[in-house]
């Protein structure tokens, strides 16, 4: 067997620790939106809010181990491509679906259906450039 | 894909997260790899084959 030193910084438990870490400051930061919302301190709380999501990412960022392998990348692309087939589902099928309903006079659309809608849409446009992007790139 | 990660774990008296420490991903995924749940990238593959001393395809049989 070849040798191979492993470095403290490289064992699972430090990696497990740093992720801790970086869940923790952003789930404080959650519990104080809250908090800031519930006392009414809204801005109070927005600012913890933003720290704790900064904290979050400046341990993803500067920890000295790698906080995510390659089997956490296949597992959040799998995860991003079912979602983005979800919302595609509720998109081409809701929009006209909604409206019809509508024009039929069954149902009157909230303010929020469109909304919605809107914010679909928006999240299909941003996926259809980042995927133009990465056909030029690879 | 069909893989003797477990047996040359055997050999060298190696836990999974050894392992996982020696070539730098997670427990997890060497677990993953070990019940063929997961195909590790070329470049994981070429260390593991790096940490067993031999080549890719001596570890990973793709036919299997």
């Amino acid at each position: 067997m070849s040798e191979h030193t492993t470095s403290a910084t490289t064992r699972p438990s430090t990696r497990k620790r740093y992720k801790r870490i970086a869940y923790g400051l952003l789930g404080a930061g959650i519990l104080a939106l809250w908090i800031g919302i519930a006392l009414d301190r809204f801005v109070l709380g927005v600012a913890l809010y933003w720290t704790g999501g900064l904290g979050m990412g400046l341990v993803q960022r500067f920890s000295p181990v790698e906080l995510y392998d390659e089997r956490d990348t296949t597992i959040e692309r799998e995860a991003g491509h079912y979602t983005m087939k979800l919302f595609a589902y509720v998109f081409i099928l809701g929009t006209p679906g909604g409206l019809a309903l509508q024009e039929s006079g069954v149902l009157t659309l909230p303010g929020e259906f469109y909304g919605a809608m809107w914010t679909l849409f928006a999240v299909f446009v941003a996926y259809g450039a980042f995927v133009i992007y990465h056909k030029y790139r690879l | 894909m069909r893989n003797d990660i477990p047996d040359r774990r055997a050999e060298t008296d190696e836990s999974q997260a050894d392992l996982a420490a020696a070539v730098g991903v997670t427990r997890q995924t060497i677990n993953a790899i070990e019940r063929e749940r997961y195909d590790p990238s070329l470049d994981l593959a070429f260390k593991l084959a790096a940490h067993f001393d031999c080549r890719i395809e001596d570890i990973f049989d793709p036919d299997e």
